[in-house]
């Protein structure tokens, strides 16, 4: 009796493990395409809401007029994302497109993750004859295209317009840092807890424009373009500025993260990208505008159009929709209303013509329109700028919190920044 | 431990059982049947432990060799790993941002878990008292610790100590007008070890049930000795509870070391890099996680996570050594 019930457990048993195991293969096949010829593509981005609801309507747009491809989406915030798309892709599982950038593509490239597009280019599912002037080759590393650009920025100072006003300093093509520095120190004087400019000293885009106008850059092709001394003198001088009481100190900016001191309303002028504004706007009652980067010399500014991008995975099994949608999302006039300057000014002719700019939208169109003649090739992105830039703003932030003096900043950001280019 | 004991009694007992009965009864019929039902029995038993056993290879155990591999190595994620030797483990020594992470660690763990125990043992003194709603107290001061390891918490707490949120606003009321602490490097620290501290629901619950152990003539035969509160608390109360306390302590420090999501929410976006303010908030696994996942240097973080577990058993053996000079067991020799 004993015996026969142990063996009939131990068929139960058997059987209930054979359907674990079925439901394990199961679940790990999922994801694939269903039958009727439908063809499934994973498309994810990094980006607050505003920018995933108009996302998604872009995304009905293309399903509704290629209803044999159907499109997953994901997004996170820009930190997020990477890690994320890291850990799929080292799965061997990453998206078939996502939203990429300068600073990433000699990285995924040299590890053979991003879709060389040319040949798709090439078989026609892929027009790149429409980009507007300098973003043709915005994506092309040795040769391959590996990113599509779908919006095209530039840096800038977002100031607070009757702030300057009021000192009488109109920043306006051609200013040089005498000029900003003498508002600077005008306004910081004039209000409690209002500061003339936000402490931008970690932001490695600035520095690299700063360096631009001396002849330098951030990087070489192969690693820093600057010396320790630079650095220290461009990390020194914010410190001191700082303790003058010109600048937004590092515990009340950190307070209002992840609003930017202008839109929290420390401060009167922030150094970033143009798209930017639209967020900032949307965050402050404030009157703000756009200027082009004060120069040394009244001439050279050092700035260029950097975009955002689409870029395939190397690994997607559908390399003619992938290309198919990004063709779609680059050249069609619906996708540019809708998306307006959101990535960036839009990138074809067809779009930037099909969208009629209004209110910030406006500003960055003039404010592009305006520098487009001073523009310039931009600074070569090598494999690890991504960590660069992260470590850049880490280590400049402790010095600014008074935990790491200038000098044993300098030399931990030459320390991380030798490890992380691999040089 | 213990749930092995109970859910596998069966089979162990039963084929103890049988050969117990086989060496003195050498015949062949019946012990050649009872082999073969033992057998049977045997292999009911593994067919039932199986799924466990293989979510433990392929899950655990089976990661684990690899991460110790990989620490020896150079590994991108992408391109196979390349052997470095020691590499790893002596850049350890001489990365800053490792030492920081380390301290950081080790003064959440210094302060955090005595804390959170102190607060534990105070409430659950509190509680063991019969009163009315008693249910009701107990229900509701462990309730942080089932939501406190979620980001929502974490979200909730950055909020209530950013600049002029209510913290801020409160303390002001009393003249103290600090700002926020979540930006201040001086003061993040603190914050996450209060969020720490307000999860002690579950040491509490484990000192409740050793409370409740405690022999009341114990206390009543002090207290007609004329001992006072103090008194009874030191003498007797530590002492008879401090198998549990050496059980919660474990359990806190262990826990302590691997903290990870509070301290992430709290520092709150970090431009892709993890520590928030000045690197003050550097928790051990998060730099680990930001070298594994954001960096790409897997051979590194593998590498770090096997120096985790050697000093947290390090500090568990320690920890065990020490348990003779203060742990009183009951059968145990006093």
């Amino acid at each position: 009796m004993s015996s026969r019930l142990s063996r009939t457990t131990g068929l139960r048993a058997l059987g209930a493990g054979l359907v674990a195991l079925g439901l394990l293969a199961s679940g790990c096949g999922g994801g694939g395409d269903s039958g009727d010829g439908k063809v499934t593509i994973r498309y994810s981005w990094w980006g607050a809401q505003d920018r995933a609801d108009l996302i998604n309507k872009t995304i009905e747009l293309f399903e509704k007029e290629h209803p044999n491809i159907e499109v997953k989406t994901d997004f996170q915030e820009y930190g997020d994302f990477w890690t994320k798309f890291n850990t799929q892709a080292a799965g061997g599982n990453p998206p078939d497109v996502f939203q990429n950038s300068h600073a990433f593509l000699r990285k995924y490239g040299q590890k053979n993750l991003l879709l060389d597009l040319n040949a798709q280019v090439k078989a026609g599912n892929l027009d790149l004859s429409d980009f507007r002037q300098g973003l043709e080759k915005a994506g092309e590393v040795d040769g391959k295209l590996l990113g599509v650009p779908v919006g095209a920025n530039t840096f800038t100072v977002v100031y607070d317009v009757e702030a300057f006003k009021k000192v009488g300093v109109t920043p306006e093509p051609g200013w040089t840092w005498e000029d900003f520095d003498k508002a600077v120190e005008k306004i910081s004087g004039s209000k409690k807890d209002f500061w003339g400019a936000s402490d931008n000293g970690g932001v490695m885009y600035l520095y690299d424009l700063y360096l631009r106008q001396q002849g330098k850059a951030f990087f070489t092709e192969k690693g820093l373009g600057f010396t320790e001394a630079d650095l220290r003198k461009w990390w020194g001088d914010h410190r001191e500025k700082s303790k003058e009481g010109l600048l937004v100190p590092a515990k009340q900016s950190e307070q209002v993260k992840p609003k930017s001191s202008v839109s929290a309303e420390l401060s009167a002028a922030e150094f970033t990208w143009d798209n930017f504004l639209v967020r900032y706007t949307s965050e402050t009652d404030k009157e703000l505008a756009l200027a082009p980067i004060p120069t040394m010399d009244g001439k050279k500014t050092g700035q260029y159009l950097s975009s955002l991008m689409l870029s395939a995975s190397a690994r997607t099994k559908h390399p003619e929709e992938v290309a198919t949608f990004i063709d779609f999302m680059v050249n069609d006039p619906e996708v540019g209303k809708i998306m307006g300057y959101n990535r960036g000014v839009l990138p074809t002719n067809a779009q930037f013509e099909a969208y009629k700019p209004e209110g910030p939208d406006a500003m960055i169109a003039e404010y592009e329109n305006s520098v487009t003649e001073y523009l310039e090739p931009i600074t070569p992105h090598p494999a690890g700028t991504d960590t660069v830039e992260a470590a850049f703003l880490s280590i400049y932030g402790s010095v600014a919190q008074g935990t790491t003096s200038v000098d044993d900043g300098v030399a931990q950001f030459f320390g991380e920044a030798k490890t992380a280019l691999g040089s | 431990m213990t749930s092995t004991d109970i859910s596998a009694p069966s089979v162990d007992g039963e084929e103890r059982d049988d050969r117990k009965t086989r060496r003195p009864a050498p015949s062949p019929g019946p012990a050649a049947s009872a082999r073969r039902r033992a057998r049977r029995e045997t292999l009911a038993g593994y067919l039932f432990l199986s799924p466990w056993c293989v979510g433990i290879l392929l899950l655990t155990l089976g990661p684990m060799l690899v991460s110790l591999y990989l620490a020896f190595t150079d590994y991108n994620l992408f391109d196979s790993p390349r052997w470095v030797g020691l590499r790893n483990f002596s850049e350890m020594f001489s990365d800053d941002r490792w030492w920081q992470s380390v301290k950081v660690t080790g003064l959440f763990v210094l302060i955090a878990t005595p804390l959170k125990l102190a607060i534990a043992l105070g409430v659950a003194m509190l509680l063991v008292k019969p009163r009315k709603g008693q249910g009701f107290y107990r229900s509701a001061f462990y309730a942080p610790s089932l939501i406190g390891a979620s980001v929502s918490i974490g979200i909730v707490w950055r909020a209530l100590f950013q600049d002029d949120a209510v913290v801020d606003r409160s303390l002001s009321l009393f003249g103290w007008s600090g700002g926020g602490w979540i930006g201040d490097p001086d003061w993040s620290m603190p914050t996450l070890i209060a969020l720490s501290a307000w999860q002690f629901g579950a040491p509490m619950v484990i000192f409740l049930a050793g409370l409740k152990q405690v022999p009341r003539e114990l206390y009543e035969a002090a207290e007609v000795d004329g001992a006072g509160a103090w008194r009874r608390f030191r003498s007797i109360t530590l002492p008879m509870i401090s198998p549990v306390v050496f059980f919660n302590l474990l359990l806190e420090i262990i826990h302590s070391f691997q903290i990870f999501t509070s301290a992430l929410v709290i520092a709150g976006p970090g431009g892709g890099r993890a520590g928030g303010p000045g690197d003050s908030l550097l928790v051990y696994t998060w730099y680990l996680y930001e070298q594994g996942f954001s960096n790409l240097r897997m051979g590194y973080a593998s590498a770090m996570a096997w120096m985790l577990l050697a000093g947290i058993a390090v500090v568990t053996a320690v920890l065990f050594w020490s348990q003779r000079r203060w742990v009183h067991y009951e059968e145990g020799g006093r």
